[in-house]
């Protein structure tokens, strides 16, 4: 009879005065469960409310992506990598054209950074206010969602006006974002650039983002059983989560103020004021609330890229057929989930020898086995879902 | 922490760690840190470098061969083997390693990171299954992705991707040639919207 056992017990109304016998049982969560983000099958092993052992069973979703992108070109894998993780698609392009960037010896134009940098950011808010509206209601909160999806679609619509993409932007270029527009040899090609009034909206924009997270602190963070579910539960400590690999808001809310933003020049992140919130005591809450403050602090970022946006062009000179010179090199952003890297093994050609994938999710689930054990079968979702992962960037 | 350039950053922190570990090799190219280890000391490199280095980013491998069934093979000729590589940072500085190290094709085993870093368990089993590279010691080392059953091993380089061979893709409308058919001149392609233009 273990301490979780009594804690189980006390809460429950019936008063039990024999110990109950509770052998093990298995208890199969999903593949198909509205909790679990997608094809996520979780196989508990449980003794009464307690879980013994946990085997997450991942690959339902798995496509392959590293064996596609051998037969691929270059440009052509850039549609792939949208789809990692599609909550931030945009922010899953930047590092790998980045990574070919650094191969080929491209300068990127500013302009060309900054509308990476802010498109990026408004993924991070979009993939946020997902998981700040959708994880209240796992746990029974249904209205913050209403008012974070509206806020959502409307910086959705902002990637899309320029992109022409809600989820998949397919917009990044090698040595640039996309430049041109209209199809067909006999054309003349239309150069795009960002559309008109776009930086007013994104002010606009970030202003009702920042007044939504307002109207949600109050809705949640003031709401007795939300703190009641996430406060010390699935507590992550720092050493933990760094011998796991799990990065992005979950590290930092268990303390860790480690952002690759700060430390890597992928993007001109330098160039803007912008804090790195952690938590304290790394249980859903922090977890929680760490996303919270980075969706103000993204916000603050597209503000001010918005003020001071250089002009120029959108994409630096090359070749019409991309190849990438022989090398190695590995480059890893800042994405809403956490690290997001690829390793690109180029043999000189138009498509990588070996493409390894680096997806934030994957690391920051596979801590699960260790984080469920001895935990209680009701907080299996509230653990769940404060990792904020996305099946297709657990499984690629 | 400021951000520095890459390249600078990286040869320092390569040679301070191949120094530190007695690496056989290291580079520091495009702003990757790389050191290269004898496969015997591959755990014990990794043990000391955790003080140090303590996040486990990922650990993944490389075929290295000719002998291709998808992609263009590597220029000139290879040395046949398994590249095994893994990556380390630190949080407070963000310096980041690769530490790489040679396993024999004929018999490809190599000892477990797990008693070092837990986050290798699911690394070393997609590495496992995706190779065949088999990882001593490890607790637990069935297949992560692929269904029970499975044949084979998907990223090895002699592995066909048997749905290019059914129907070429992505069929006559594409913009480019795969890179297993290469010898096309570039002006002879067609033109589609999408091309990077930046020329013009």
């Amino acid at each position: 009879m273990t301490d979780r056992h009594l804690l189980a017990m006390h809460h429950s109304e019936v008063q039990v005065s024999v110990e109950l016998e509770t052998p093990d049982v298995t208890l199969s969560l999903g593949p198909q469960h509205p909790s679990t983000h997608g094809v996520l099958r979780l196989v508990a092993k449980v003794d009464g409310e307690v879980i013994n052992s946990v085997d997450p069973v991942i690959g339902y979703m798995h496509r392959g992506y590293e064996k596609l992108a051998e037969v691929r070109t270059y440009p052509q894998i850039t549609a792939l990598v949208n789809r990692i993780d599609w909550v931030s698609g945009f922010a899953n392009e930047v590092p790998f054209m980045v990574a070919l960037e650094r191969l080929m010896g491209l300068e990127v134009p500013m302009r060309a950074q900054y509308i990476r940098l802010v498109l990026t950011e408004m993924a991070r808010i979009s993939s946020h206010l997902v998981f700040l509206s959708s994880y209240p209601l796992e746990l029974g909160a249904a209205t913050p969602l209403m008012h974070a999806l509206r806020e959502r679609e409307r910086v959705l619509d902002l990637i899309e006006g320029v992109t022409g993409g809600r989820f998949h932007p397919n917009f990044n270029r090698i040595g640039g974002v996309k430049p041109a527009a209209g199809a067909g040899s006999n054309q003349k090609k239309v150069r795009q650039d960002l559309p008109e009034g776009f930086l007013d909206q994104s002010r606009d924009a970030m202003r009702n983002v920042l007044a939504v997270c307002d109207d949600m602190i109050d809705l949640v963070v003031g709401n007795e059983i939300f703190l009641e579910r996430t406060k010390g539960v699935g507590v992550i400590p720092a050493d933990r989560a760094l011998e796991f690999g799990v990065s992005g808001p979950n590290l930092r809310g268990s303390g860790v103020r480690f952002d690759i933003r700060k430390t890597d020049d992928y993007l001109p992140y330098s160039r803007f004021d912008f804090d790195v919130p952690t938590g304290a005591n790394g249980d859903c809450f922090d977890r929680y609330m760490v996303r919270f403050e980075e969706i103000r602090q993204a916000a603050r970022i597209v503000i001010q890229a918005c003020d001071t946006m250089p002009g120029g062009e959108l994409q630096a000179k090359v070749p019409r057929v991309i190849k990438v010179p022989r090398g190695e090199v590995y480059v890893r952003a800042e994405n809403p989930k956490g690290e997001m890297g690829y390793y690109v093994v180029s043999e000189g050609g138009r498509g990588p020898y070996r493409l390894k994938i680096r997806s934030a999710s994957f690391s920051n689930i596979s801590i699960l086995p260790w984080l469920l054990q001895g935990q209680l079968v009701p907080d299996i979702i509230a653990i769940l879902g404060s990792l904020d992962f996305v099946l297709g960037d657990v499984d690629r | 922490m400021t951000a520095s350039p890459p390249e600078t950053g990286a040869a320092a922190v390569a040679s301070r760690f191949a120094a530190m570990v007695g690496a056989d090799s290291s580079s520091a190219e495009f702003g990757t840190a790389k050191i290269r280890v004898p496969a015997a000391r591959w755990v014990e490199v990794h043990r000391t470098l955790r003080e140090h280095l303590p996040f486990f980013s990922w650990l993944s491998a490389i075929d290295w061969t000719s002998d291709v069934a998808v992609g263009d093979p590597p220029e000139g000729t290879v040395e046949e083997r398994f590249e095994v590589l893994s990556r380390l940072s630190d949080v407070t500085t963000g310096a980041g390693i690769t530490i790489s190290c040679d396993i024999s094709k004929a018999d490809p085993r190599i000892a477990s990171l797990t008693g070092v870093f837990g986050g290798a368990n699911w690394h070393e089993r997609e590495a496992a299954e995706m190779f065949g590279i088999v990882f001593e010691g490890h607790p637990h080392l069935v297949k992560l992705y692929l269904p029970d059953g499975f044949l084979g091993h998907p990223l090895r380089k002699t592995f066909p991707l048997l749905s290019r061979d059914v129907k070429p893709w992505p069929g006559t409308v594409d913009v480019e040639d795969m890179p297993s058919s290469m010898n096309a001149e570039a002006g002879d392609q067609p033109e589609a919207g999408d091309a990077p233009e930046a020329g013009e």
